[in-house]
């Protein structure tokens, strides 16, 4: 989508290369090019989705944005200034939140890591008291701020990050997969607190796994694949990548390797996904429109134990799946 | 302002956050009783073999034994929220890193000047010494420089800890260097001459030539260069440590290594 005004955070061709050594009498070197190629523009007031699967390049592009890491080539700066040269004012002006147990000061309380956090970003200790007090109340952890984080939960932990990045009221917030490993009740709090962000007129870049999330809050989303960008658009968009066509679900009871690639080679089959819930494996192909390629698929699975057949219209997530294992 | 705040709230802030997991049960035995029995081991080994005296071995223990808390704790100020995947959070502030690290070694040098002296005045007591009262002041103060310097040391391994995640382990070597090359129980002048050298480049050697020389009755014009000269190497170390945080943090962003833990 082309942007008129100065975008809010742009990466042009970025690249990150990563050298790893390993071995001290015979060593073995190897290069791995995370991030290849990487150009997109986010809006001020956006709220940017950058999915992929895992290894695709995500934590790596915004490790880069964040200043964290230098890019390998190419550029990227974050409200005009570059993330490279202008080190102090990007990180200023920037808020930084990922997903998981760990970055928090586990003997400090709530109120005290937020606090500590308030004398590195500066912010004038007449204010911190009202600022921290209103972002515990926007995260729902008023009350229980006395407590040391030791003994939060996985999903106060969560909001508690996002209370920190907050806490110097930066004009861009990076959010790496916050939602990962909270609960679903969890999770929908947290996506109505990134929503709020919005709101606010927040800029904010978001990598998630779950599609749901990214087609409730993004207003466009880069699909990162291997280290490119492989699609980018509204989730409308992307969903029509695949909307002409249909989804055949076959339930089974231990399918093989050959019956997959059976599956994968029926002509008008795009993709095929074999999906794990429980004991059973749902074999998930994504056809062509017109394409009539259920009995060929059933016939592939001959002497596998097949459950329910259905068919259904694409989601968000089956045109992401398309997208990442072209 | 703010970088005043950042030296004197942020550093006891993160003092706090890394270091709430030691307790009484953890900071009694291993800094208060273990430099009292290396004291004790020494001043006996002393004792049979007919070598030195009491209150050389007290002063030179107890000061050596500041390197423990010292070393290890501003080395663990880095190397501990590399763990907890603190740093890169803290790494990402726009806050000045001169008084970011500098205000973390003010608790650690407090802490290293209270484990020597205890040392001292508990091995001085259990080995019935004769400190003249009058040296006491200024034996604190000595300990106090000896401290600075011994974290200075601290800070050029918490340095190495941004693009080393196994720094720490230098820390068990440095502290033997130390107890061995700093006149701890061998007097410099009984070492062979290029130790002595290098011992003279190292924190804590004039601190524990200076603290002995008080308890023996100097007066302060006597042992001020010493003092001086311990300063003076306290300052090049941290001045070095904040130096390699400076290099080593650009390397760990070229290098991608903080993202190893």
């Amino acid at each position: 989508m082309p942007l008129t005004e100065t975008p809010a955070v742009e990466a042009r061709d970025l690249r990150r290369t990563f050298r790893t050594r390993q071995g001290a009498l015979r060593p073995t070197r190897r290069t791995v090019e995370a991030v290849r190629g990487v150009s997109f523009e986010i809006a001020p007031g956006e709220l940017f989705g950058l999915l992929g699967p895992n290894g695709a390049g995500k934590t790596t592009t915004i490790k880069m944005l964040i200043t964290l890491l230098i890019p390998t080539s190419g550029s990227a700066s974050v409200l005009g200034r570059d993330v490279v040269g202008d080190v102090r004012e990007v990180r200023r002006r920037i808020g930084y939140v990922f997903g998981g147990d760990r970055g928090l000061y586990e003997r400090l309380s709530g109120l005290d890591n937020l606090r500590y956090f308030s004398e590195l970003y500066g912010v004038p200790p007449r204010e911190q008291k009202e600022r921290i007090g209103s972002l515990l109340e926007l995260v729902g952890l008023t009350g229980r701020e006395g407590e040391r984080v030791e003994g939060y939960s996985r999903g106060m932990r969560q909001r508690l990050h996002i209370a920190r990045g907050l806490l110097h009221d930066p004009d861009v917030f990076f959010l790496d997969e916050p939602s990962i490993g909270i609960d679903p009740v969890g999770a929908r709090e947290l996506r109505a607190t990134i929503a709020g962000l919005r709101e606010q007129g927040k800029t904010v870049l978001l990598t998630t796994h779950y599609m749901f999330e990214a087609d409730e809050l993004c207003d466009r989303i880069a699909v990162i694949r291997s280290g490119e960008i492989v699609a980018e658009g509204t989730p409308t968009q992307l969903k029509q990548l695949v909307s002409a066509g249909r989804v055949l679900e076959v339930e089974t009871y231990g399918v093989s390797d050959d019956a997959v690639e059976v599956a994968r080679g029926t002509g008008g089959v795009r993709s095929v996904v074999v999906e794990d819930r429980g004991q059973l494996q749902v074999l998930v192909v994504s056809c062509e429109p017109g394409a009539e390629v259920t009995q060929h698929v059933l016939a592939g699975l001959d002497g596998t134990r097949v459950g329910r057949v259905s068919h259904r219209d694409p989601t968000l997530e089956d045109a992401y799946v398309e997208l990442v294992t072209r | 302002m703010t970088s005043a705040r950042i030296f004197f709230i942020g550093g006891l802030m993160s003092y706090r956050a890394l270091f709430g997991w030691m307790n009484p049960w953890i900071f009694v035995p291993s800094l208060l009783v273990s430099p009292v029995c290396q004291i004790l081991l020494f001043a006996y080994i002393g004792r049979s073999a007919g070598v030195g005296d009491d209150e050389f071995y007290v002063i030179g223990n107890a000061l050596n034994y500041a390197a423990i808390p010292c070393m290890f704790a501003m080395t663990f100020t880095i190397g501990g929220e590399r763990f907890a995947q603190t740093l890169g959070l803290v790494l990402a502030t726009p806050a000045r890193r001169i008084p970011l690290f500098l205000g973390r070694s003010m608790p650690v040098i407090a802490n290293g000047w209270f484990v020597a002296m205890f040392g001292v005045v508990v091995g001085s007591m259990l080995l019935d010494t004769d400190i003249p009262g009058s040296a006491w002041p200024l034996i604190a103060l000595v300990v106090a420089v000896g401290s600075l310097a011994s974290t200075g040391l601290g800070l050029v391994m918490g340095a190495i800890n941004l693009v080393y995640r196994d720094g720490a382990t230098l820390g068990n070597v440095l502290f033997l260097v130390l107890l061995i090359f700093t006149g701890t129980n061998v007097a410099l002048d009984d070492l062979p001459g290029w130790m002595a050298a290098v011992g003279r480049w190292l924190p804590l050697t004039h601190a524990i030539e200076a603290s002995r020389m008080l308890a023996d009755g100097a007066a302060w014009g006597a042992v001020s260069g010493l003092v001086g000269t311990e300063l003076l190497i306290g300052v090049g170390y941290l001045a070095v440590g904040l130096s390699a945080i400076r290099v080593f943090e650009w390397l760990s962003r070229t290098g991608a290594t903080l993202d190893r833990i």
